[in-house]
Order: structure tokens, then sequence, then C-alpha cells
């Protein structure tokens, strides 16, 4: 095996070749990988803009006309009298609810987890673990008949509940605090006489800012585009988030349900652009936490 | 200072593998001890059919799909006092089972069933019987419901998959008898004549690919063009003999002419083994598209709506026979149906939103289906905005085809496009010729036949 | 599903440091139960007793009557099992080796080949198909993949493919949920290595380049060992993800009109068998059966990489 002490300065001929070669593979990588991550995007933004004709006929990626965006949009906002706007507020009572439920529950436990000692820690955070990988589709009728036991069928909350529960974010929290907050400054405030809560709110709560973020974009996201669940759970159509209305939408375009569609005018670009309003919200919240993203993940390993 | 609570580095590792040796030891004993079978039950015949307790005043609910959303809501503007809670959802379309699965749920919590729902004509063979020994049928029988007279005015045989035990468990919204639809401007400037006979059909697919390459007589990529071609053959690939017997016999002749006739046509590219909604499919054969063998929808959902054919070029003609045969018998490509409850605690409100939903000629004279109420079909064929957009009329051609369905193509417990859709047309696609593909098309609907529970015949 | 698990994707494989260890508190015991209360009642409701309630489920039949494993033996015995199994493990081999190769390698490109402002804007983009998840991703890719309106419709005709048909024939299925995997999760995991990489200290790079180690010996021999937690914590998780497949395939099956077999992997058999034949205890079955391949993928990455050594103690 080659040591370090193999790799001083050989001839500058290879070397620039070498060089130029490397660039070669970086740019040919990066570039491929560009095409392929960023042009369904492009077209998906472009479709709006054609005709479902058009669609079809003109080259995947030029550009139609601006009117055809409002008219898709008109077609869009008309769809069983506008009730893409009842989905997308939906998806946010059920997004951002369950997302105060789960910052509540698990920046506290994570804590708890990595900072305290009590009996059952260990198993607690082995079922953490185990729960992570179990499959969803077997827990959804147990979870339904729990719902139901509960008076929450037909409820917001048959979905916030569920949705609160993030072993993930417990983990994280845990990871955070273990590796990120010496517990010798806990200790030192106790002998200074602080209590459990004000060691929770005055030194690790300022100090976990990164983590809560993260956990809370993670979160969102999750929530804002789970499917099975509220797919499965809700009753009725008023009830659903955008991502099973994206369902009904497509199930309601000619073009996937040929016995579908007279006089919906819901066709490819109807459906492009509800997927774009759809998206738009986990965007922006990815745009203002990548800085946070980054960093919280710095913190999170710089023990490791 | 460590806890007493908290076990040694490296014990919990051992305590776990000693738990999990000691649960397969315990599992492995049980398994060999004997213990109860792990198939299910099979629902004892009727479980007969309990009225909840009634108020007539209570809303009902009514799950209808986008297309019929504007029926349900023309329904409420016309009957003002009706109270309704109007819910749309897939209509079970493509083989969707988000109805039956919600109905699984519901059953199993006892309460929030739909009053009324429009669905597809499988959904009827798991409504018409209880989901688990506790339940009770989600669909109730409408014959104890309507009068028998509205029922006899259904078309003949629509009525045959709502059927089961005895009792009628929905009433058909729209049928969807396969006709022959010919492009008639087409034709005249061909100078071709619309074929009577398969056997014509396939000599003109032999000239159209000599005289006119490019041009094609129909396709089967469709997940339900075996509806359209091997029902029209009467092919015996889902005939239920007994109510729990199924015969698949693909083997039989009356399958083995379809599959080499249309095999002779894909050779000489005269069918497309494409199907109909995709792109490339609309953008380079659908204005070549000559003639199909198609359900009477065929005129306003893929010629006008999805290949955008100009009004004035269709026509439809009687269903085809085989040379020979001097009756034809013909196909149906889908049709919903509209179901009760049976748990329904306002069945009166629930049968009037169904019966005119499917009867009167208010709702069904325009409706965007052909209907499968006779009196209604006859609005729906007199009302202009229905023909206008044909060359020539289309009311001969749907009126034979509605009484020609042939009735062995039995309407199972399962879907019969799944075979089809994903083990034929993946081989089709793949090059294989449809006569080859019939013993492993066989083989799936066999295996999907035993998975729910029928004896099967392949004789 | 795929929902469920994207949060996953920031559960920390790094050890807990031992120091914690020496002060625990008698009074911080009550403390931490009352911290962790409300995650543990959300635990048991929404995470233990669905569990334990789907494992009675497959132990027994719909008559509640005891059936060992019968149950198991039934649903190996149906033919969807082996098919179904085989789809899902082609699938996650090959998922699991291009998410790991290309992760890796376009993280330290990102992070030693360019410039932050840069590879911010590409880890951006990257992102972006990361918010398309579910009916989102499955109908943009119903267009990229057929060859009539597709922008690469040149490319998929040199493949010999011409029609969409052609395209979703069986034998490319499990490349095509690569494929939509790869793009709508890949993202969130660049910006995950991306991060671990900008944690190691520019000075072991530096010591580095000082002996000669070129970019790339520096990032085999130095920064791709320093993230190897990260890289086995990633491959766990999208291999517990993989194996819980299902609305990708659900939606291409009902998008395509039928074209793709309905059971085509272990959790929409598990699905089909629950909701379509009300056999809920042969799908708990099916389930415990992926949970258990979950666990032994898990397993294996644990003891290999020593993941979670520290954090077992």
């Amino acid at each position: 095996m080659t040591t370090t002490s193999a790799w001083r300065p050989q001839r500058r001929k290879t070397r620039q070749a070498s060089r130029f070669a490397s660039t070669l593979i970086v740019v040919l990588i990066m570039g491929l990988l560009l095409v392929f991550f960023v042009l369904p995007v492009i077209w998906l933004i472009l479709a709006p803009t054609k005709t479902a004709s058009e669609l079809l006929n003109q080259p995947p990626l030029s550009f139609g006309a601006f009117s055809n965006i409002g008219l898709a949009w008109d077609h869009l906002a008309s769809f069983e009298n506008g009730i893409i706007f009842v989905w997308l507020k939906n998806s946010a009572v059920y997004s951002v609810g369950s997302l105060i439920l789960t910052l509540a529950t698990s920046i506290p436990a994570g804590y708890a987890l990595a900072l305290t000692r009590f009996r059952g820690r260990k198993i607690l955070l082995t079922i953490t673990l185990l729960v992570m990988i179990m499959p969803s589709a077997s827990l959804v009728l147990p979870l339904f008949l729990e719902l139901n036991r509960f008076g929450l069928i037909g409820t917001a909350w048959s979905i916030i509940l569920p949705f609160s529960f993030f072993p993930f974010g417990v983990y994280l929290v845990y990871i955070y605090f273990s590796t990120s907050l010496p517990s010798e400054m806990l200790e030192a405030a106790r002998i200074d006489g602080a209590s459990e809560w004000q060691l929770f709110t005055r030194i690790a709560l300022p100090l976990a800012r990164p983590v809560v973020a993260l956990v809370a974009f993670f979160s969102f996201v999750g929530n804002w585009n789970n499917f099975f669940l509220p797919y499965l759970v809700l009753p009725s159509s008023d009830q659903f988030p955008i991502q099973v209305g994206l369902n009904q939408l497509l199930s309601s375009t000619p073009s996937f349900n040929p016995v579908a569609g007279a006089g919906l005018d819901i066709q490819s670009p109807e459906l492009a652009l509800s997927i774009i309003i759809a998206i738009l919200p986990v965007l922006i919240v990815f745009l203002f936490s990548q800085r946070a993203l980054v960093s919280g993940m710095l913190a999170g390993s710089t023990k490791g | 200072m460590k806890s007493p609570t908290v076990p040694q580095s490296g014990a919990p590792k051992r305590r776990v593998l000693r738990a999990a040796l000691a649960i397969a030891s315990l599992t492995a004993i049980v398994a060999l001890a004997g213990c109860a079978s792990a198939t299910q039950s099979t629902s004892t015949g009727t479980a007969g059919f309990k009225k909840a307790a009634q108020n007539n005043s209570s809303t009902i609910t009514v799950w209808a799909d986008s297309t019929r959303l504007p029926a349900v809501q023309a329904y409420q503007t016309s009957h003002p006092n009706a109270k309704l809670n109007i819910v749309t959802y897939d209509g079970s379309a493509d083989g969707s089972t988000y109805l039956q699965t919600k109905v699984q749920l519901f059953d199993r919590t006892g309460k929030g069933w739909p009053d009324v729902v429009f669905a597809s004509p499988t959904d009827v063979t798991w409504a018409s019987k209880a989901t688990s020994p506790s339940a009770q049928a989600f669909a109730a029988p409408v014959d104890e419901l309507v009068p028998s007279s509205t029922i006899n005015n259904f078309a003949k045989g629509s009525l045959t998959p709502c059927q089961y035990n005895g009792h009628t468990y929905c009433l058909r919204n729209d049928i969807a008898q396969v006709v022959t639809w010919y492009n008639k401007t087409l034709f005249d400037k061909f100078g071709y004549t619309v074929p009577t006979t398969w056997e014509q059909y396939q000599a003109l697919g032999a000239q159209v690919a000599k005289d006119h390459p490019g041009y094609v007589l129909g396709w089967v990529g469709d997940s339900n063009s075996q509806e359209s071609y091997f029902w029209s053959s009467q092919c015996p690939a889902f005939d239920l003999v007994q109510p729990n017997t199924l015969r698949v016999a693909l083997g039989s002749t009356d399958c083995t002419r379809m599959a080499t006739l249309l095999d002779s046509m894909i050779a000489n590219k005269s069918i497309s083994t494409q199907a109909s909604n995709n792109a490339t499919f609309i953008k380079q054969t659908a204005p070549k598209v000559l003639m199909a063998v198609g359900p009477s929808w065929y005129g306003q959902y893929i010629f006008n709506l999805g290949f955008k054919t100009p009004a004035g070029q269709i026509a439809a003609a009687n269903p085809m026979t085989w040379s020979g045969d001097t009756t034809a018998a013909t196909g149906n490509v889908g049709g919903g149906v509209w179901m009760i409850s049976s748990h329904s605690t306002n069945l009166k409100a629930a049968t009037a939103i169904t019966s005119w939903l499917t009867t009167s000629d208010a709702n069904q004279g325009s409706a965007p289906t052909y209907p499968a109420y006779g009196p209604a079909a006859k609005t729906w064929l007199a009302n202009p905005a229905n023909s206008k957009y044909f060359a020539a009329d289309v009311s001969g051609a749907f009126t034979t085809a509605a009484n020609e369905v042939w009735t062995g193509w039995s309407n199972t417990k399962f879907s019969d496009a799944t075979a089809w859709s994903s083990v034929v047309l993946p081989a089709l696609t793949a090059g294989k010729t449809l006569t080859a593909t019939l013993p492993a098309w066989q083989a799936a609907i066999v295996d999907e036949a035993k998975s729910v529970g029928y004896t099967v015949t392949t004789k | 599903m795929t929902a469920l698990n994207t949060g996953g994707r920031l559960m920390a494989p790094t050890a807990p440091s031992p120091a914690r260890r020496r002060t625990p508190r008698r009074r911080a015991g009550l403390a931490g139960y009352l911290f962790v209360s409300g995650y543990a009642i959300l635990l048991v409701a929404f995470g233990i007793y669905p569990t334990l309630f789907a494992g009675y489920l497959a132990l027994t039949n719909d008559r509640g009557q005891f059936t060992g494993l019968n149950q198991f033996v039934k649903v190996i015995q149906d033919y969807r099992f082996g098919p179904a199994f085989t789809n899902i493990l082609v699938y996650l081999v090959m998922w699991l080796v291009i998410l790991v190769v290309l992760t890796v390698v376009v993280a330290v490109i990102l992070r030693s080949r360019m410039k932050p402002g840069l590879s911010s804007v590409f880890r951006f983009l990257f992102y972006i198909p990361g918010a398309l998840a579910g009916v989102a991703s499955v109908l943009v890719w119903m267009f990229m993949l057929d060859p009539g309106v597709s922008p690469v419709s040149g490319l998929l005709n040199a493949l010999g493919l011409s029609t969409f048909s052609q395209v979703i024939a069986p034998q490319s299925l499990p490349v095509i949920f690569v494929f939509i995997a790869f793009w709508t999760g890949a993202g969130g995991w660049i910006v995950v290595m991306y991060g671990a990489l900008n944690n190691i200290p520019d000075e072991i790079l530096e010591a580095a380049r000082v002996d000669g180690a070129g970019p790339w010996k520096s990032a085999w021999f130095i920064q791709i060992p320093m993230i190897s937690k990260w890289i086995a914590y990633m491959t766990i998780l999208a291999f517990a993800a993989g194996t819980q497949l299902f609305v990708e395939p659900q939606l291409l099956q009902s998008a395509s009109l039928g074209r793709l077999n309905p059971t085509w992997s272990p959790n929409q058999l598990a699905y089909v068998l629950a909701f379509q034949f009300g056999d809920f205890n042969g799908a708990a079955a099916v389930s415990i059966f992926l949970l258990a391949i979950g666990l032994v993928g898990a397993g294996i990455l644990v003891t290999r990489s020593g993941l979670f050594k520290a954090g077992d103690e």
C-alpha cells in the first residue's frame, strides 16, 4: 500500500495531465447529475405554460405562453369548487400542528435521554431505533382501530397525533445533546442550585437552536409529503391534505383515467401546476433552513 | 458513579440474545404443536340485511367520482330539501381499491360508511358479501328498496354484475357495450366498407397494411382491451359456472380464434399494441385510427377528448359476428354502478337519490355515458348533445349492442384487468404473440382466482 | 411510506461522549421521566402498541385463534410472495450501491473541489426534487420516461425504447424505481454528507496536502474513512426505507393503467392482502418478514461498521 510519502511530487507533466483528467471527471459527474436532477424540474416548471396538446406536440423544453398558466390556474381553482385551497390549508394544519407537538415532545425527550439517568433509558433508546424500521402498512390497521377507540376518526387529530410521533427527531436531539453539551456544565449549574427545569430551559434550549431547526425541517417535510396515513385514515375528501388531493386530481385526468374528465378540464398542465403549488412550501422552508441544516449536522458530529 | 439500574457494558447484548433464543425456541415448540388454521373464514351465505334504526331526516353521505359530482350537485339543486354530504373520491377507477379499503376499516369501527356510493362493478363482488365474520355486507339489496318495475327496465344483462344469491345489490349507472367504431371520413376517402364479420375485419387489416401502412384498425394495449376483444369472442376466461367455481379455459377455440386473428393483425401492424392514453400513440397513431373495437364511451372519451378527432368523422356500427354465427356477442368495458349502504340510517333518502341518479331523464338524459336504464337511454340517444359529434346516427349500433352483451364473462371477485395488463401486455411489448402468451395469462388468472377462494376448472 | 422515512435522514450516527456517563444524579431520574413522558406516550400509542398488535395479528387468524407460524407458512406459499421479495431485493441492492457511491462522490466534490457559494447552489438544485414526493415524483417521471414527450427521448430511443410500454417493461422496473428514489432522495443525503465532510478539520486535509496527497487520495484515505459512520447510517436508513417501497409502484401502477403487477413490492402485497382480501393476519405476517429483513440488514451494517457501538454502552 502506498504511504503518504510516496505521493511526493513526481514529474510535473504527469501531474498536469492527471489534474486535467480529474477536473474532467469532476465536470462530467457534476454535469450529468445536474441534468438528471434539474431537467425534470425545468420540464415541470415549463409544463403549465402549455396546453395539453402542446405538451404532446411542442418540443419538451419549449415555453408556451403565460396566458396558459392563468388558464390552468382557473381550471384548477374551479375543480370541485376550489377544493385545492382546502387541501393546502389542511396540509398546513396537519404539518404545523404536528410540528409543534413534535418539538414539544422530542426536544425534552432527546435531552433527557442524553443527559439524565433513569430506569428504562436504554430500553427507550433501543425501541426508538426499532420502530424506525417497522413497515408502516402493517401498523395502519391497529392505528386506525386505536384512533377510532378514542373517537378521533374524522378529526384533524387522527393525522396530527400519529405525525407528532417522530422517533428520528428524538434520536437526533439525543445525539446532539450527548455530543455538544458537556455534562460538567450541567453539573456545575446543579451545584449552583438550578432546578432540572431551569437546566433545560436556561442551558440546554439556548444551545439547541440548530437541532431544533433540523428536527423542525424534517418533521415538516415528512408530514407535508406523507401520503399513506391520511389516504387511509381520513373519511372525507374535504379533509385530505394536498398529497392525497393530488392523487384525486390524477384520477380525474383523462390521460390517466379514460372514463374521467368530461368538462373537468383537469389535464397534464393543470396537474403540473398543482404539483408546483404543492411543493412550494417545502422549497421555501428548505431555502431558509439550509444553513441550519449544515451547521446542525456539524455540531452533531464534532465528537464522532 | 453509576446508577445501579444501568447494566454493565455488554450485558444487554447477551440478554437480548438470550431472550431471542427463548422466543425462537418457544415459537418452534408452538409451531410443532397443533395450531389453528391460518386460512380465512369464508362468509357464510347472505348474512341477511338488518336495517339500522331509521331516521328520515338524517343527512346522507354520497361518494361520487369527479365525473359524477355534477349529477349529485344537480340533485341537490333540484331537491333543496335533501340533506346531502357530498364526498368525492377516485370512483374505483383503474382498479383502485380505495372504497374497499375504507369499507374494510369502517366495518371494523362500526361506523363511517357512506350511504350512497358510485363504484365499479368489481366492487359489487365484495360489497355483496360480509368482509369479516362479524360484519354485514356493505351493499343493501336494492330489490327490497325499489319497485321491481324499475329493476325490469334496465337493459338486458346490465344488472347481472349486481346480482348475487338471488338479490340485486346495485343499480347500474351506465353500460359500456362494445360496438364497432370507424372513421367515416377516412373510410369514404379510401373506399373501404365497414366489416360486419371478424373475418372481414382481418382481411381489411391485411389490405390496410398493404395500401395504407401506418393506419390502424384498433389497439390492444389498454388495460381493458381484453374486454373489447376476448369478451366479444365469447372466450371463457372468467366464467362463473357456479357461484364459487370459475371456469378459466383460454385453450378453448373461442379464445384461440381471437388470439390468432389479433396476432396476424399485430404482425402486419394494422393493430397497435400501445395504450390509447399513451402520448406517442396520441401524437403519431391517433390521426390514423381507421377503426376501433370498443365501448360506447370511446366516442366521447377516446376520439373526442383523447384523440381530438374533429366532429363529423366518427361513426359506430353493430358489433361484428364470426362468419357462420347468426347473432353477435359483444363485450362490455366498465360502466359504473350505484350502491346503497346496508348501514344507512336514512334508506328512504338514499333510495330516492339513487333512483334519481340512475333512472331519471333529468339526470341520465344528459349523462356523460350511455344509461343502463332503458327509458333513460332513449332520452339520451334523442338528446342532440350526445349525437352531434358523430358523422352518423349511433343509436342503432348502441341499442343493438346493448342487448348483445355476452353474459359468460362474469363479474369476479378480482379484477379481470390485472392479469391482462401485468402479464399479457408486457409480453406483447416484448414481441411475443398472443397465442404464445395465452398459457401465461391462463396461469395468472388461475393464481388470482385461487387466492380469492374460487374453485377453478380449466376445461 | 416514503414520507414516513424521509425524516430519518438525520439520525446522527455519532456516539455520545463517554464523559456524560460519569455524572448521573438521583434527582435527575424523576426529571428524566417528566422530560420523556410526552414522547413516551406517543411512542406507546403510535409505535409500540401498533407493532405488538401487528405481531399478535401475525400469530392468529381472523377468528382470533392462535395459529403459531401458520400465517407465515401461508404467505410464503402465496404465489405473489416470491416475486415481490425478489423484486425488492434487486431494487435494494441497486439502490444502495448507487446511493452510497454517488452521494459520497458528489459530497466530496462539493466540499473539496468547489467554491462554497457554488457548492451551496448545487446543493439547493440537487435538493429541489426532494420536495417532490409520492404523486408528484411519479407523475413527473411518467413524462420523463415516455419517449413521445420526454426531454430525453433521444436517449431513450438510443436505448431501443420507442414506446412507454417498452420503457416500463418488468425487467426495467427496479431501475426506474431506483431513478425515482435517487432523484427525490439523494439531494437530502448529499446535504447530510456535505455537512459531515465540512466537519473534518481543515488542518488534517492541509497536512495531507503538504504530504503530497492529491484531492482523490485525500478523499479516499482521509475524508471517506472519517465519515464512514455517516455512510453506514445512511445505508441503514435507506435500506429500511427501501424495504418499505410502496407509493411509487402503487402510483405508477394506477397511472400506467395497470401495466405493473399490483403486488410488485412486499408492502403492496401486505396492503392488497389486508384491504382487498380482508386478510389482516396474512398482511401482518408479510410485514413481520419485512421487519426481519430490515433488522438483519441493520444488524449487519451495525456490526460491520462499528456504528452505535458506544451508543449501546
